[in-house]
C-alpha cells in the first residue's frame, strides 16, 4: 500500500480549528474476501468541515459506518480527542455525540416531521419530550437557517425537507459530529448551496462536519479539507485553495478522464417531433403545459431544468407509462405514437432509461443474465414455447463483455448486487444492443463517479452516431452543455427556451432559475 | 448459497420439525414404536392406506399449485376454499342435471369445475385490478358467501331426494373418478401429476414463466419494459382459480362421490400451507402434499385408536411449518460467532 503524499500541507491556524476531535487510524474492514478499508487513516478537526471525496465504491460510506458504529472495524484504532474508544454500536456513536445522516434516509412516511424526531431522541413522557424537542427543533432550525413543516408527515415532505429532518434529528440530539453521506445526490444546485451554507454554520458554532461526495465542484467550494478515497485506501488529505479540479480528478481516478464535447456530424431529417403536449396531475395541476420540440436523427436534444418541472411526466409519457391530455408525438415512419403501450414503444424503437433504476431499470432480485435477457424474452428470440436459458445466457455473457459491465462474477449473480454504475451500464446494455432508433435517457450519470459517467456518454453518443435522436433529460448542467448538440430549457412543464450549441452557461442557467 | 446447500438447509429444518413433533407426540402418551407404525410401516404397507393418502394428496397437490402461481403473481389467494366449493358446485351441476352425453360426462364435469373455479375468482381480481381492493380480503371474504351459497343449494334445491340429508344425490358410477385400470390408484392423482407437469412448464420453462418472475421482483420495472403487468396477474390469477376449481371436482368425484357440507374445509390453508413449503416450485408441491397427506391419514387412525384431539394435527403442522419457515432464515443469513 502506498499513499502518495505530494500535496498535503500543513492547515493554516485560524481561531476556529482547536483540537482534533476523532482520529482513525489503520483502519481495517474486510467482508469476505474483498477489502474495503485498507489501513484507511482519517481526523477530523473542531469545527471544520471535511469533506470525504472519491469514486463510488472507493470506501467512504463504509469508513463513515464504522464511525456511526453500523459496521464494526476489523482492526485499528479511533481516537476521541486523543482518548481511544471502542464504536461497538450506534448507540455508542451517539453517546460519543457522532450523527450520521445516510444517503437513503431512514423516516417513517406517515409521521410528522417532529415525531420522527422524537421517535429518534425522545426521553421521559411523550408529551413533555415532544414538547421539549419542539422547541430545540424551532430554535436549531433558527440558528442555521432552515425551514421544515415540523407538523406536516414526512411523505408530504419534498426530498430535500426530508433530509433538513434527518439533519434536524442528528442535532436535536446535540451531535458535535456530523456526516452526511452524499447528501446532494438527490438536491438541486440551490438546494445543495443552503445545505452547505447551513453546515457552515454549524461548524462556526464548534461542530465538525464530514460531508461523503464524489462531485468534485462540491468538495472545492465548500471544505475545509478534503480527503480523498480510491480502493479502500486514503490517497491524500489535502486544502482545497492549493486544488485545481484536474489534480483532484487525477487523484480520485488515478488517472485522468477529463470529457470534452462531440459534436454531431450528421444531423438528418426529424425523427421525432413533439407537439403542443399537457397533462394534468390528479390533483389538475398542469404538469405538463403546451411542451413542443423536435429531434433529428444524429442528435442530442439535451433538456436542461431543475427538477420537478415535469421531467419525469414527460419521461414517462414518452416511454408509455402515462398518457397526455392534449397533444401529438410524431414518430417518423409510425405517425402519432401518443397512445401506444410501452412494448409498442419498444417495437417502434424506442428505448428509455429512466432516472430510477433501481424502480424502473432493473428486478435487483433477479440474476443480471434475466435481467439482460428479458427484452429478447418478450420478443421471442429465445424460443417461443420454452425459453431456451443457455441461448439467452450466452446472450448475457456477450452483452455484458461488450458494454464492459464488471463486477458480475458469477451467472447467477443477483442484479442489485452490482454497483451503481454497472447496474447502469447493465440498463444501456439491455437497451441499446436493440439499436434503438429514439432514445430517451432521463439523468442517466445520476449518482455515478466519473469514470461509470463517461461509458455512459460514450454509449449515448454511439447510439446518435448510429443515427439515432437521442433526448438527454438531467438536471445537471454540466452534463447537458457537455453532451448536447442542442438544448431546451423546461420548466413548468414546457421547453421555454432553446439554444444551440456552442451556448452560453449564464443565458441557460438564468432560464431555469428565471422560471424555477 | 448453493442450490444443493439450500436444499439441505430445509431438508434439516424439516427433520427438526419432524422430531420435535414426534417428541410432542410421546409426551402425550403414544410410544416411539407405535409413532413409528402409525405414520410409517401402516401406510406404506396397507394399499387401502396408499390409496388414502394417494386420494387426498392429488387434491392437495392441485390446490398447492393454486396457491403457488397466485403467489407468483403477487396475487395473494386467500379464497381457495371459495373456488373449491364452487368448482364442485360446477361439477355436481353437470352430475345432477345428466348434462350431456354419459362417456363424456366426467370430462364435462372438470371443465365445469375448472370454469366455475375461474369464474369465481373474476371480482376479486377486477376489484383488484381497477379498484385497487386488496385481494386478500376479497378472496377470504368470498369464502364465506361460497360457503352460504353451498348450505343454500345442499338444504334447497339439491337436498338428496331419497334420504333427505343436506347433500346432493350420489353420483352415479360414470360421474366418479375411479381407480386407474388395473391398479388401485385413483385417477385423481393422474389428473394432479399432469396438471405439476403442465404447471412447471409453465412456471419454469415457459415465456410466461419468466416473465412474470419480473412481475414479482418489480412491477414498474415490468412495466417500463413493456410488459403487461395486469394482464401477467390476471392470467395467473385466473389459473389460480381454475385449479382450485379443479381440486374441488376431485375431492367430490374421487373422494366423497357427491357434493357434501364439509368438503372442502382445510383445503384453503393446507394449499397456502404447501404453495409456502415449497416455495411456489410445482414438483416440491407434490412433496409437500404428499406430506401433508400421510399427516392427515395418520392422523385419523391416530384420533382414533389413541383418543389423539385433531388440534393436536394441526398442531403438528404448524410445528413443520414454523421450521422450515425459520430455515429460509438460515438461507438469507450467514451467520459468524465473533469470540
Amino acid at each position: 500500500m502506498t499513499i502518495t503524499n505530494t500535496y498535503n500541507r500543513d492547515l493554516p491556524a485560524t481561531d476556529n480549528v482547536a483540537g482534533t476531535v476523532l482520529s482513525l487510524k489503520n483502519i481495517v474492514k474486510t467482508f469476505g474476501k474483498f477489502v474495503a478499508l485498507d489501513n484507511v487513516s482519517f481526523d477530523l478537526k473542531h469545527g471544520e468541515v471535511h469533506a470525504l471525496l472519491g469514486e463510488n465504491g472507493a470506501g467512504k460510506s463504509t469508513l463513515m459506518n464504522v464511525v456511526c458504529g453500523l459496521y464494526t472495524a476489523d482492526s485499528g484504532t479511533i481516537l476521541h480527542y486523543d482518548k481511544p474508544i471502542l464504536i461497538k454500536s450506534p448507540n455508542d456513536a451517539h453517546n460519543l455525540g457522532v450523527g450520521m445522516v445516510h444517503q437513503h434516509y431512514k423516516l417513517v412516511k406517515p409521521f410528522t416531521a417532529l415525531e420522527n424526531i422524537q421517535l429518534e431522541n425522545g426521553t421521559g413522557p411523550y408529551k413533555a419530550s415532544l414538547d421539549r424537542l419542539n422547541a430545540k427543533a424551532v430554535e436549531v432550525s433558527e440558528r442555521i437557517g432552515f425551514t421544515v413543516g415540523l407538523h406536516t408527515p414526512v411523505g408530504q415532505l419534498s426530498i430535500s425537507e426530508q433530509q433538513r429532518v434527518e439533519i434536524l434529528k442528528v442535532l436535536t440530539a446535540d451531535a458535535k459530529i456530523i456526516i452526511l453521506d452524499e447528501p446532494t445526490a438527490v438536491l438541486t444546485d440551490s438546494e445543495s448551496d443552503n445545505l452547505f451554507t447551513a453546515m457552515r454554520s454549524l461548524a462556526a458554532s464548534g461542530c465538525s462536519v464530514v460531508f461523503v461526495t464524489h462531485k468534485l465542484r462540491e468538495a472545492l467550494t465548500f471544505a475545509d479539507r478534503i480527503t480523498v478515497m480510491r480502493n479502500g485506501i486514503t490517497v491524500d488529505t489535502v486544502l482545497p485553495k492549493n486544488m485545481d479540479a484536474n489534480v483532484l480528478a487525477n487523484l480520485i481516478v488515478g488517472e485522468s478522464v477529463v470529457e470534452s464535447p462531440k459534436r454531431s456530424k450528421v444531423v438528418t431529417t426529424p425523427k421525432i417531433m413533439i407537439d403542443r403536449l399537457s397533462m394534468a396531475d390528479i390533483n389538475g395541476v398542469q404538469v405538463i403545459s403546451d411542451l413542443s420540440f423536435n429531434v433529428s436523427s444524429g442528435e442530442i436534444y439535451g433538456i436542461a431544468g431543475v427538477g420537478g418541472n415535469g421531467q419525469n411526466e414527460l419521461v414517462s409519457i414518452l416511454s408509455g407509462l402515462l398518457r397526455a391530455d392534449v397533444g401529438t408525438i410524431e414518430l417518423d415512419g409510425y405517425g402519432n405514437i401518443e397512445a401506444a403501450k410501452p412494448i409498442e414503444l419498444r417495437n417502434y424503437g424506442v428505448a428509455c432509461i429512466h432516472s430510477d433504476r433501481a424502480s424502473h431499470g432493473l428486478a435487483n432480485d433477479l440474476n443480471v443474465d434475466e435481467n439482460f435477457a428479458i427484452s429478447g424474452v418478450l420478443a421471442g428470440e429465445f424460443g417461443k414455447l420454452v425459453v431456451q436459458r443457455r441461448r439467452a445466457r450466452a446472450a448475457a455473457a456477450q452483452a455484458i463483455q461488450d458494454f464492459d459491465v464488471r463486477g458480475v462474477r458469477s451467472q447467477g449473480q443477483k442484479a442489485g448486487l452490482l454497483s451503481g454504475g454497472n447496474a447502469q451500464k447493465l440498463v444501456i446494455a439491455r437497451e441499446f444492443s436493440r439499436l434503438p432508433k429514439i432514445v430517451v435517457a432521463h439523468s442517466p450519470c445520476r449518482g455515478l463517479d466519473v469514470r461509470a459517467s463517461s461509458a455512459v456518454h460514450e454509449h449515448l453518443l454511439a447510439a446518435r452516431d448510429r443515427g439515432g435522436a437521442v433526448i438527454l433529460i438531467s438536471e445537471d448542467l454540466d452534463e447537458v452543455m457537455l453532451m448536447s448538440d442542442r438544448i431546451g430549457v423546461m420548466s413548468r412543464g414546457s421547453i421555454i427556451a432553446e439554444f444551440e450549441v456552442p451556448a452560453d452557461r449564464n443565458k441557460i442557467g438564468k432560464a431555469m432559475a428565471g422560471n424555477a | 448459497m448453493s442450490k444443493r446447500n439450500q436444499a439441505l438447509v430445509i431438508c434439516g429444518g424439516l427433520g427438526i420439525g419432524l422430531l420435535v413433533s414426534a417428541v410432542t407426540l410421546m409426551f402425550v402418551g403414544i410410544s416411539a414404536p407405535d409413532l413409528l407404525n402409525e405414520f410409517i410401516f401402516s401406510i406404506f404397507t396397507s394399499s387401502r392406506s396408499i390409496n388414502a393418502v394417494l386420494a387426498l394428496a392429488a387434491p392437495l397437490t392441485i390446490v398447492g399449485l393454486s396457491a403457488a402461481i397466485g403467489f407468483k403473481a403477487r396475487f395473494w389467494n386467500i379464497g381457495i376454499e371459495g373456488q373449491v366449493i364452487f368448482g364442485a358446485i360446477g361439477a355436481t351441476l353437470i352430475a345432477t342435471y345428466d348434462v350431456g352425453p354419459e362417456q363424456f360426462r366426467i370430462y364435462l364435469m372438470a371443465s365445469m369445475a375448472m370454469l366455475f373455479g375461474m369464474a369465481w375468482m373474476i371480482l376479486p381480481l377486477f376489484l383488484s385490478v381497477k379498484l385497487r381492493v386488496n385481494e386478500i380480503i376479497s378472496t377470504l371474504l368470498l369464502n364465506y358467501v361460497a360457503f352460504n351459497f353451498l348450505l343454500h343449494l345442499l338444504y334447497g334445491p339439491w337436498k338428496d331426494p331419497e334420504t333427505f340429508f343436506p347433500n346432493s344425490k350420489i353420483y352415479e358410477k360414470s360421474e366418479r373418478l375411479n381407480n386407474v385400470m388395473g391398479l388401485e390408484i385413483n385417477v385423481s392423482v393422474v389428473i394432479a401429476l399432469v396438471f405439476v407437469v403442465l404447471m412447471t412448464w409453465l412456471l419454469s420453462l415457459s415465456r410466461f414463466g419468466y416473465i412474470l418472475k419480473f412481475v414479482y421482483a418489480n412491477s414498474n420495472m415490468a412495466k417500463s419494459i413493456g410488459i403487461n403487468v395486469v394482464l401477467m396477474v390476471s392470467i395467473a390469477a385466473l389459473i389460480s382459480g381454475a385449479l382450485s376449481g379443479l381440486a374441488g371436482f376431485t375431492i367430490s368425484a374421487g373422494i366423497d362421490s357427491r357434493l357434501t357440507q364439509g368438503f372442502f374445509i382445510g383445503y384453503g390453508f393446507l394449499g397456502i400451507l404447501i404453495g409456502f413449503l415449497a416455495r411456489n416450485n410445482p414438483i416440491l408441491v407434490v412433496i409437500f402434499a404428499l406430506m401433508m397427506a400421510i399427516l392427515m391419514v395418520a392422523g385419523q387412525s391416530l384420533q382414533v385408536f389413541y383418543q389423539i384431539p385433531f388440534a393436536m394435527i394441526q398442531l403438528i403442522q404448524a410445528i413443520i411449518v414454523i421450521c422450515v419457515a425459520a430455515s429460509e432464515f438460515f438461507i438469507q443469513h450467514r451467520i459468524n460467532i465473533i469470540k
